[in-house]
Parts: structure tokens; C-alpha cells; sequence
């Protein structure tokens, strides 16, 4: 039998960040009372009942069978890297070159592979940006590396 | 105000070109994003946004309202050509929908969803309206202690009635209003999580965490998914020509529907999705030979469609006079409002009269406009089921960046919006539902402030929530609301 591992871990993260929420709460902010409640007691009650449910999640999921769940994991980490490059670029390099690496990298974990169809999109959706957002809303954004 | 100088009122708000142009844009934008699987409605709303700032209050809501009503023509389209609900609220219409396209009728069921969606609409406005003034001068009576029951009876009813496991979206919940938590303590003055972070003193922002937890989580998600072999069946206009059979049998679902609809759509904590579900359930129990749904049943498609139509109107219903959404697209709609300043509440449609029936009357022009559009055009629409998502996906990343850039010029929201993506996909994969914890993120604040505030007032006595009885009342459904999983676990394992 396959347990629901899905369920099981992720009650137990749950319950984890309650007890943290909790704890750092209790630790840090006034608790207060009923009558004045200080800025901890909302996240020390929450961060406790965040707790007891994520154990409801996890207890009960380790008695059951579970379906595994197919997770995208080249996609994740082609979108998740495209953002990040486009954060971290973006007032380095300028719109442009921020753009088209973006896309470059983005499109790199669809299902068809290939190069040129991938080129031919970088350079639309770059054009597209350019003239969207630098041409049409004149935002406040280099379109090219400063050194330019 | 009465209502009939209310909706004159709206007309000349509505009307304005301005307004006008933005709700014929959303209506498009909306109809297009639901036609193709692998964006809905939440994620142009959420890309959409950012432009929100810059646009008067009434413009961007009325615009971010003509996407999700729009959506709802649009998501019929791939439900029924392909099978691929184009939003979650089309599901349903895939199960006759689709049957019907393979018995050559794909326009009869085309025509059939977009009439029905109208209708829904329009019966939905007449609800909204007849609701609002009631609801509004009920609410002017409600004190912090009633707003606060409320809300959490929202967040419950949200958590148990929907699918999955209640003890899974109640902890949904929960993290999204302890999310809601970062940032400055408006009591107090105390940060709160913000572990010195200058960008977090704020709060964690709403577009940022929408955007990754929709916008990007879904298309990490689709990539794959949406990629499908074959091109859709071709639709002519004459094809769409119902018989007279085909009329006969949708009027009384149409009517079903939006009652159904109108009704659940207005609960705080059910939205246009559960009513298209239960619309269907109803067709199928009030039919003479329910064997026939599945197998392309008329009805089947006209239920629901009248019923998430009619749902997605009246869900304006809470969030406008009660300041409380009821599904997640509502509190986008919410936040958007709260960006312009306007905090909805009993007193809108007196304090704010232009928005209120502003946009009541933008709802009646941009369905208007919907059906008189989408059945001559609806030709480009199947065509634009052929445009695969792999040439779509990386504009929208690309479109999600400068989007969650523009709201304050901060490339560190930008990398949050990464994060949070990631965080939202593997939630969705393990069926936790970042929906609700957006709804828990929007109303955690509103429901500490008014906990406090109703607890200050009684003098820390809890009881104050059993003495008065609107308060009591709300407080025993959500009692009801969270032994409602309990028993019918307990049913499974006796029976």
C-alpha cells in the first residue's frame, strides 16, 4: 500500500510552521487579554489551530492510501528560474535583454523542443514588451544595459 | 436613492466612454482567457490588477468585473469543442457539453451556454439589486462583533462546503490569515514578521501573492496540460440555430439555474463554481430521464451555465455591502477596491453611490454586449483554441513580472512572485487550495480588527457573541458549518 505521503507531509510542514508562528509570537510580541488583546495573541491562537490542523491532515493520512501525484519539476524550475532571472536583471541589464532571456529560458520546458520556434517568440514577445510598456506606458525602465 | 434613479445614476457612470471602453475591453479579455484552458479568470484579474492604480475606481472595477462575467461565456467554449474546461466553473458543462460537439450539435451547444449565461446574468443583476438594499440596511445595524462571526462563518463555509478535505482547506485558511499578519499591526504599531524587512513593513503585497499563487502556479501547471493534439471541430453560424425542442427544453432550467445561482452566489463562502455544480445535480434530479445526462442532455448545459452566470453577479452582493468576499475572485475585487480607498460596507451604496450602480449597470451593458458579440464572433473564438499554450505561457511569465513590478518599482517582489509560485504549485499538486488561502489572506485582517474591536466594546467578556443574537446566530451555522464533515465521516464509517 502507497501511503498519502502528499498529505503527510505537507500536514506536518503545516503543523511545523503553526508551532513556529506560535512560538515566535509568544516570544516576541505582547499577547495581551481578551479585553485588550496585544499584536501576538491573534498569531499565537492562529499559529496554534494552524498546528492542530495540520496534524488532522497528517495523522489520519498515514493510515490511508494514497495516489501519487505527478509533479512538474522541469517546469517548476524553468518558470521559477525565468522569474528569478528577470528579477535579478532587470535593472542590470534593461528591459530588452531581461526580456528575451526570460522568454528564452521560459520556453524552454514546453513539450516541443526546438529552436527556432523558441527564437522566432522570444523576439515577438521582446517587441511586444518594448513597445507595450516602454513605447505605449513609457514606464521608468532602462531598455538597454546602462554601458549602451 | 431609489432604485430607479440609482440605475439612471449608473447609466451616466457606465456609460461614460471611458468606463465603456474598459468594460468592453475586460468583457473581451474575459471571454478570451476563458475560451483558453490554462488561463482563467483569476489570473488576468490578478495580471490586471497593476493597471488598476491607474485608472479611476469605477473603470478598473468595472473592467476586472467584465473579465470574470466574461470568462464565464468563454470557459463554455473549450468545455464543449475539447473537453478542457476553460475556467473551474465551465467543469460541469464539459459532461453534456462535450457529447453534444461529438454528435455534430457542438453549436446548439454553443448557442445553448451563451443564452443561458445571459439570462443568468441578467435575472442575476435583478437579484443583486433586490438583495443590496436589503442586505445594506440590514447591515447598518451590525456592530464589529457581528462582522467578525461573519467573516469567520465566510471562511468556514468556504473551507467545509467546497470539495476536498475540510481539515485541509480550514489549514488553508488559517496560513492565509496568519499571512495576513505581516506587517505592521495597525493597533499597536508593532511589525510583525517582518524580520526587518523595509519591503514587508506593509504587509505581504496582495498582487504579489495572487499573481504567484494563480497567475503563476497556473501556468507551471498547464504547460503540459494544456498542450493537446487535434484541432477543434469547425463551427458555422447556422450550426448554432437551436430547434424548437432545444428552446423548449432550456427555459425552465435557465430559471432553475439562476435561482440556484442568485442564491449561493450571494452566501458568503460559495461562489459561482459550487452553484454550477449543484445546478447540474438539480437538472438531473428534476429530470424525466436522467440516464439521458452525460450523453449530451440540453439541459445539462443550461442549468449550470444560467447558475455560475447568475452566481458570479450576486457575489458582488457581500462583498459590496458587507466589505466581505465570498470566493477569491472576490477579494481581488475586494483589494482593488480597498486600493482606490473604498471600503465597501452597509453604507456603499449611500457613500459611494456612483460605484455601486455604476457598475450594476455595467453588468447589464457588458453581458449585452457578450451575447450580441460572442455568437456572431464565435468563429474567431474556436480558432483561438488552436493557438497552443507554449506560444502563450511565456508572455503571460513576462506580463507577471512587469505587472507585479509596476506596483511599487521593486524587483524583490518580483523574486517573492517566484517563490510564492513555486509554494502555490506544490500545493495545488498536493490538493491544498491557494484559493482559499487567499480568502483567508484578504479577511484576516478585517476579521482581527473587528474581533478586537467587538471584545474591547464587551469588556473582554466572549459571551458578547451568544448575547446578541445576530452574532449567536452566525456563530451556531458556523458551529453547524464544521460538525457538517464530522457527521458525515461518521455516516461513512457506520453505514
Amino acid at each position: 500500500m502507497r501511503r498519502d505521503l502528499h498529505d503527510a507531509a505537507w500536514g506536518g510542514v503545516l503543523a511545523l510552521v503553526g508551532l513556529a508562528v506560535a512560538a515566535w509570537a509568544a516570544a516576541y510580541y505582547d499577547f495581551g487579554g481578551l479585553r485588550r488583546m496585544g499584536p501576538g495573541f491573534f498569531p499565537v491562537v492562529l499559529g496554534l489551530i494552524l498546528a492542530a490542523l495540520g496534524l488532522l491532515v497528517a495523522v489520519p493520512a498515514l493510515g490511508r492510501p494514497g495516489m501519487s501525484r505527478h509533479f512538474a519539476w522541469p517546469e517548476t524550475v524553468g518558470v521559477v528560474g525565468a522569474l528569478l532571472v528577470f528579477g535579478l536583471l532587470l535593472n542590470r541589464a534593461g528591459l530588452v535583454p531581461t526580456t528575451a532571456l526570460t522568454v528564452l529560458i521560459a520556453s524552454a520546458v514546453a513539450p516541443r523542443r526546438g529552436i527556432v520556434w523558441r527564437l522566432v517568440l522570444t523576439i515577438a514577445v521582446t517587441a511586444l514588451t518594448w513597445v507595450l510598456f516602454i513605447g505605449g506606458l513609457d514606464m521608468p525602465i532602462p531598455a538597454w544595459p546602462r554601458s549602451f | 436613492m431609489t432604485t430607479l434613479e440609482g440605475l439612471a445614476h449608473g447609466l451616466t457612470v457606465a456609460l461614460q466612454p471611458s468606463v465603456l471602453i474598459y468594460s468592453l475591453f475586460g468583457a473581451l479579455l474575459g471571454t478570451l482567457v476563458g475560451v483558453l484552458p490554462g488561463i482563467g479568470a483569476m489570473a488576468a484579474i490578478t495580471l490586471l490588477l497593476p493597471i488598476t492604480y491607474y485608472i479611476s475606481s469605477e473603470a478598473a472595477l468595472v473592467m476586472l468585473a467584465a473579465v470574470y462575467y466574461g470568462a464565464q461565456y468563454g470557459g463554455a467554449v473549450a468545455s464543449i469543442l475539447l473537453r478542457l474546461p476553460g475556467t473551474p466553473q465551465s467543469a460541469v458543462t464539459t459532461l453534456d457539453g462535450y457529447p453534444m460537439a461529438q454528435q455534430g450539435r457542438a453549436g446548439v451547444a454553443l448557442f445553448t451556454a451563451m443564452v443561458s449565461s445571459f439570462a443568468g446574468s441578467m435575472l442575476g443583476i435583478v437579484i443583486l439589486v433586490a438583495l443590496a438594499g436589503v442586505l445594506g440596511r440590514l447591515a447598518t445595524s451590525f456592530g464589529a462583533a457581528e462582522y467578525a462571526a461573519m467573516m469567520v462563518m465566510g471562511l468556514v463555509a468556504a473551507s467545509t462546503i467546497g470539495e476536498g478535505r475540510p481539515a485541509k482547506s480550514l489549514s488553508m485558511v488559517v496560513l492565509g490569515v496568519l499571512l495576513g499578519c505581516v506587517g505592521t499591526d495597525v493597533n499597536s504599531g508593532v511589525q510583525r514578521f517582518t524580520f526587518g524587512q523595509v519591503q514587508l513593513l506593509d504587509g505581504i503585497n496582495l498582487v504579489a501573492l495572487a499573481m504567484g499563487l494563480f497567475g503563476l502556479a497556473e501556468v507551471i501547471g498547464n504547460i503540459r496540460k494544456a498542450e493537446r493534439d487535434g484541432p477543434p471541430p469547425h463551427v458555422s453560424l447556422r450550426q448554432l440555430v437551436p430547434s424548437r425542442d432545444d428552446l423548449r427544453r432550456i427555459v425552465a432550467p435557465i430559471g432553475r439555474g439562476t435561482a440556484l445561482g442568485g442564491f449561493f452566489g450571494a452566501l458568503p463562502g460559495t461562489g459561482s463554481t459550487i452553484s454550477s455544480f449543484l445546478g447540474y445535480a438539480l437538472e438531473r434530479r428534476v429530470a424525466r430521464q436522467p440516464e439521458r445526462f452525460g450523453q449530451g442532455a440540453i439541459e445539462g448545459i443550461a442549468g449550470p451555465e444560467a447558475a455560475n452566470n447568475s452566481a458570479a453577479i450576486t457575489a458582488f452582493v457581500p462583498t459590496l455591502t458587507l466589505g466581505i468576499p465570498g470566493d477569491p475572485i472576490m477579494a481581488l475585487m475586494l483589494g482593488a477596491l480597498v486600493i482606490h480607498g473604498i471600503q465597501p460596507g452597509p453604507m456603499m451604496l449611500e457613500a459611494h453611490p456612483d460605484m455601486f450602480w455604476g457598475l450594476v449597470v455595467s453588468f447589464g451593458i457588458g453581458n449585452l454586449f457578450l451575447l450580441a458579440l460572442n455568437l456572431p464572433l464565435i468563429g474567431i473564438w474556436v480558432s483561438m483554441l488552436r493557438i497552443p499554450f507554449r506560444w502563450l505561457y511565456p508572455a503571460i511569465i513576462v506580463f507577471v513580472c512587469l505587472g507585479v513590478y509596476s506596483v511599487r518599482g521593486s524587483t524583490f517582489d518580483i523574486v517573492m512572485v517566484a517563490g510564492i509560485g513555486a509554494i502555490g504549485y506544490a500545493l495545488a499538486v498536493a490538493a491544498f487550495s491557494p484559493a482559499l488561502l487567499l480568502l483567508g489572506f484578504v479577511l484576516g485582517p478585517l476579521i482581527e480588527t473587528n474581533l478586537r474591536r467587538a471584545l474591547l466594546v464587551s469588556r473582554g467578556d466572549l459571551m458578547t457573541f451568544v448575547e446578541r443574537p445576530v452574532a449567536c446566530g452566525f456563530v451556531i451555522a458556523t458551529v453547524l458549518l464544521l460538525a457538517l464533515p464530522l457527521l458525515k465521516g461518521l455516516r461513512r464509517n457506520g453505514g
